[in-house]
């Protein structure tokens, strides 16, 4: 059962996101529930196809659409449902209230305007300030995201900047406005491992200072492992766990987080021979069998997972929540 | 580079791939009339060599050449200098005929399993093909082959006359590495093999790329970004750093007691999946320099936390640290 | 044995091809489907004439001057007495056989010339092949026509060559740019790795790629096609010997000062409902093939 406490920023209920496609419609989000708090940073962990990356753009009514649309369940952010908000209610709060950054920044630049005349686009929209006022603050943002010679390089064109520095581009210009809560998509996954360091200690370090939420999407537990508090996993559209960082790596509930974990390779002194792995493949979408999405590739199977889908539930005298029967001690 | 007539011997237990002084080149076309105004580094004088059998890491950051010098090594395309030798053999100079001949020997295994396969073409098409291509066998034996690589990759049979696109990323990995496969070569060159593949489905792909080069005995450059990927696969690691190797030495060696300091700021960069390790880590300033125009002296002194003088103006070599034992290292500093 | 086994890898016996992909999304396409049934009747019209089923009698002179519409004469007789309607009919194979000979030629040299260009990109051959299609690209139509109309002293494919000779460009210049994208992908690189020719490189692996987008290509070039034959045989630069939707208008012209329009009407509708259905098969045909609608 999700906590319902009320001092959460942010509070996510039994949401479900369908897609029409042509050979039916496609659950992409199913059910999927939990909450944030003021400062804290949740990790939303899965592979690809598991309704991470969709979850995250229901925060902020990005869903496309059509083919998209949210079909029931609530996202209470300060107080009102972003889910029966109308598109002017929700521009106002993106990019204020809420920002989102995405893996590949290129995309995100538009490539014909230099980055200050797009960030002062940003902070002009949402709050009123003068052209100058506007400008000294795009400045001051490039600054605090550690790019060097800001007021240089606040005249520059996207495709001037290395790959990392466009990301720190991005993250300035979401966090202009200060907003209470940062989406934050494979923000990391395009850039080099050096350049990730940079980048997330950078991220970490502004979080503190805003007193800003976040959400982090990745398929890497080791981002995870270094930034996040809590953590969701999520196996085809649903949360299969959801606990706190420590609880989850020491001590994983769920077959899949389990399996997930140990199939990592690890830089370690003493070279691993096997990987273990989790067997199979993950289902499609549009066919999923009747009972827990893992049961085929589950190790643990019982009669009862193939019939009907575990919810997800707290433990006892734990923090963990688990989506399984017989999840491990 | 003249092509010695006389054969070496084959031997079995030897060096299998030797490269010497490879470059490679890449003219950037200036905007007016079109005149070749630079030149990109990628790969700027790498040698090492391999014994079959034997699987090295090659990491780098993008940018780096690591793909290039696979390339190149294939004679994919054409080095700028230097000499690759397979058996003893050197593939430059090769007329096209005798380079296909060569190509039995060495293959390739690509990164993004969408592109490296023709959407147009099944599964037994394109498992074929090499076999085709070489004229091995007759068409019973042909299929027969192919069914028996796709077992072992670990796909079934049925998936011979399926579509690529019909197949989730981790399979499609499987039929280009069956492909690889196909003619039996002694070196096969993996760009990035498991990157584009999600956690649990690299973890697969990995252990079957372990098993293949236990059982067949291939020799493997496996090219990644990925430390904990290279730290699995390899038995020799080498950093590659604006198109020259920085550090070549056993994996155990690299990871245990790495030399150059950016083969440390690499290894210390890596988020650690252990909630209970975070510890203040030096995070590496600024960005990879242009290969267009590196950094005269060491090309990695403008990032290095240790650089002196020296560094700026004199580029180091690639050198054993102490003598005897093996371990390379292009860096004044480093004992 | 083999032979079985030939035969299931090359029909695909349970394998969803991208054609069969979209072959089914062409299939729910409406507008796709009854633009195809019109064309495919005006295919039948045009087959009929060149089986000598109906309109045998085009250039007979059978009854009165300006005959209006009737029993005998559906869509009236012309000038000099002739039946409109079955000159029309002859007019549909005429279409035909224009725009599927400039359709078929200017595609087949598209894709080989600039399937050429791109797979050699930057060399001398490439650059030969642009410097061709900018020559040809800078005369105009009109005067290529006649020029080309004039070297072979009248012939009647006159009008077919040179439509040719300048169709073929737009599709050299999109398979061209589709080439070059196509050979840096891996499955290329993996195709000289195992040591394919570069003929079959081409052949094998780069053109089936692109048939999409010649078929497209096709298409529309059927379709301007007949639209240039109906400029250029009324400019008197066309069709020679025969009859055709261009000649049925250049003869009307006198007529419609006479207050006659059957001749005039009977041209430009039957004209306009094959370009239109073919525009629109062409659309869908696009949408069904588009890769990224496929999957």
């Amino acid at each position: 059962m999700a906590s319902t406490e009320n001092n959460a920023l942010l509070s996510v209920r039994d949401l479900v996101v369908e897609f029409e496609t042509d050979q039916g419609v496609l659950r992409a989000v199913d059910g999927v529930s939990f909450d944030i708090h003021p400062g804290e940073t949740l990790g939303l962990v899965g592979e690809s196809g598991c309704g991470k990356t969709v979850t995250g753009l229901s925060m902020l009514g990005l869903v496309p659409s059509p083919p998209g649309r949210i079909a029931s369940g609530s996202i209470m952010f300060d107080g009102s449902d972003l889910v029966s908000m109308d598109e002017t209610g929700l521009r106002e709060i993106r990019g204020s209230q809420i920002s989102m950054i995405f893996q590949e920044p290129m995309t995100a630049l538009n490539p014909v305007f230099r980055i200050g005349s797009q960030m002062r686009d940003v902070l002009q929209r949402h709050q009123k300030l003068t052209r100058r006022q506007a400008h000294s603050t795009a400045i001051e943002m490039l600054a605090k995201v550690g790019i060097p010679e800001p007021a240089g390089r606040v005249d520059d064109y996207p495709h001037q900047l290395s790959g990392g520095m466009r990301q720190r581009v991005m993250i300035a210009m979401a966090l202009s406005c200060g907003p209470k809560l940062l989406v934050a998509d494979e923000p990391t996954t395009a850039l080099d491992v050096t350049t990730q360091a940079q980048v997330l200690e950078q991220v970490v370090r502004l979080q503190k200072e805003f007193g800003m939420a976040m959400i982090l999407i990745t398929h890497d537990l080791g981002v995870v492992a270094e930034t996040c508090q809590q953590a969701v996993v999520m196996y085809c559209g649903r949360i299969v766990e959801r606990s706190s960082i420590e609880a989850l790596f020491a001590s994983p509930r769920h077959p899949y987080t389990a399996g997930l974990l140990a199939s990592i390779p690890r830089v370690t002194d003493e070279r691993q021979e096997v990987l273990p792995v989790i067997p199979g493949m993950v289902p499609d979408l549009l066919h999923l069998p009747q009972g827990c999405a893992f049961a085929e590739r589950c190790s643990r199977v019982r009669d009862r997972c193939r019939q009907k889908s575990p919810r997800l539930e707290l433990l006892q005298s734990t923090q963990t929540s688990v989506a399984c029967y017989e999840p491990n001690a | 580079m003249n092509q010695t007539p006389e054969v070496p011997a084959r031997s079995d237990t030897g060096t299998l791939l030797q490269v010497r002084g490879l470059k490679k080149y890449f003219p950037v076309h200036g905007g007016w009339l079109r005149g070749v105004q630079q030149q990109v580094r990628a790969v700027d004088g790498v040698s090492f060599e391999l014994d079959s059998g034997r699987t090295l890491g090659l990491v780098g950051e993008s940018g780096c050449g690591k793909s290039t010098l696979g390339r190149a090594i294939l004679n994919l395309q054409s080095p700028t200098a230097g000499d690759v030798l397979l058996d003893g053999l050197p593939l430059a100079g090769l007329s096209r005929q005798a380079l296909v001949a060569r190509r039995k020997d060495m293959q390739i295994i690509f990164q993004d399993p969408f592109a490296s396969l023709s959407p147009r073409r099944t599964v037994a098409q394109i498992v074929r093909e090499p076999l085709d291509v070489h004229r091995i066998g007759n068409t019973r034996e042909r299929r027969q082959r192919v069914e028996e690589l796709l077992e072992v990759v670990g796909l079934r049979s049925n998936a011979l006359n399926r579509y690529p696109h019909e197949f989730s990323g981790g399979q499609r990995q499987r039929i280009g590495i069956a492909r690889a496969l196909a003619l039996n070569p002694r070196f096969i060159v993996a760009d990035e093999p498991v990157s584009a593949l999600d956690v649990s489905v690299q973890s697969q792909v990995l252990n079957l790329v372990t098993m293949l080069q236990a059982e067949l005995g291939i020799a493997f450059l496996f090219i990644s970004h990925d430390l904990a990927v290279i730290r699995h696969i390899s038995d020799e690691v080498a950093v590659m750093y604006l198109g020259r190797f920085v550090e070549h030495a056993t994996a155990d060696k690299i990871f245990s007691s790495p030399k150059h300091p950016y083969t440390r700021a690499l290894l210390s960069s890596i988020p650690v999946p252990d909630p209970t390790s975070k510890s203040p880590r030096p995070v590496l300033e600024g960005d990879v320099p242009s290969p267009m125009s590196p950094p005269a002296g060491c090309p990695f002194h403008p990032r290095c936390p240790v650089a002196t003088d020296r560094c700026k103006t004199e580029v180091p070599k690639l050198r054993e640290a102490q003598p005897g034992t093996e371990h390379e290292v292009a860096c004044h500093l480093a004992t | 044995m083999s032979a079985r086994a030939e035969v299931a890898v090359s029909v695909g016996a349970h394998g969803d091809s991208l054609w069969s992909k979209a072959l089914r999304k062409f299939r729910r396409d409406r507008v796709g489907m009854w633009s195809l049934a019109v064309v495919l009747a005006y295919a039948v019209v045009a087959l009929g004439v060149v089986l000598g089923l109906w309109a045998g009698d085009w250039a007979d002179v059978s009854g009165p001057k300006w005959a209006p519409v009737s029993g005998e004469y559906w869509f009236g007789t012309n000038i000099i007495g002739q039946d409109i309607f079955a000159r029309s009919l002859y007019s549909t194979r005429t279409a035909f056989e224009v725009g599927l000979v400039v359709a078929l030629g200017a595609t087949a040299l598209g894709a080989v010339l600039g399937s050429t260009a791109g797979f050699f990109s930057g060399s001398w051959i490439d650059e030969v092949i642009i410097w061709l299609m900018g020559v040809l690209d800078s005369v105009p139509f009109i005067l290529l026509v006649a020029a080309i109309s004039y070297t072979l002293q009248g012939s009647p494919w006159a009008m077919h060559i040179a439509m040719i000779a300048t169709f073929w460009i737009g599709t050299a210049r999109l398979i061209r740019g589709e080439v070059i994208k196509l050979k840096s992908l891996e499955y290329v690189e993996a195709a000289h790795a195992i040591g394919v020719s570069r003929f079959m490189i081409i052949f094998r692996h780069i053109l089936p790629n692109t048939f999409h987008i010649l078929l497209v290509q096709a298409t529309l070039s059927f379709v301007a096609a007949i639209k240039s034959e109906v400029i250029l045989s009324f400019l008197g630069l066309g069709v020679k010997d025969g009859m055709s939707w261009g000649l049925m208008i250049s003869e009307s012209t006198f007529e419609v000062l006479a207050g006659f329009f059957n001749n005039f009407i009977a041209a430009s509708v039957l004209m306009f409902g094959l370009v239109m259905a073919f525009n629109m098969f062409s659309d869908a045909l696009q949408d069904a093939l588009d890769p990224r609608t496929v999957k």
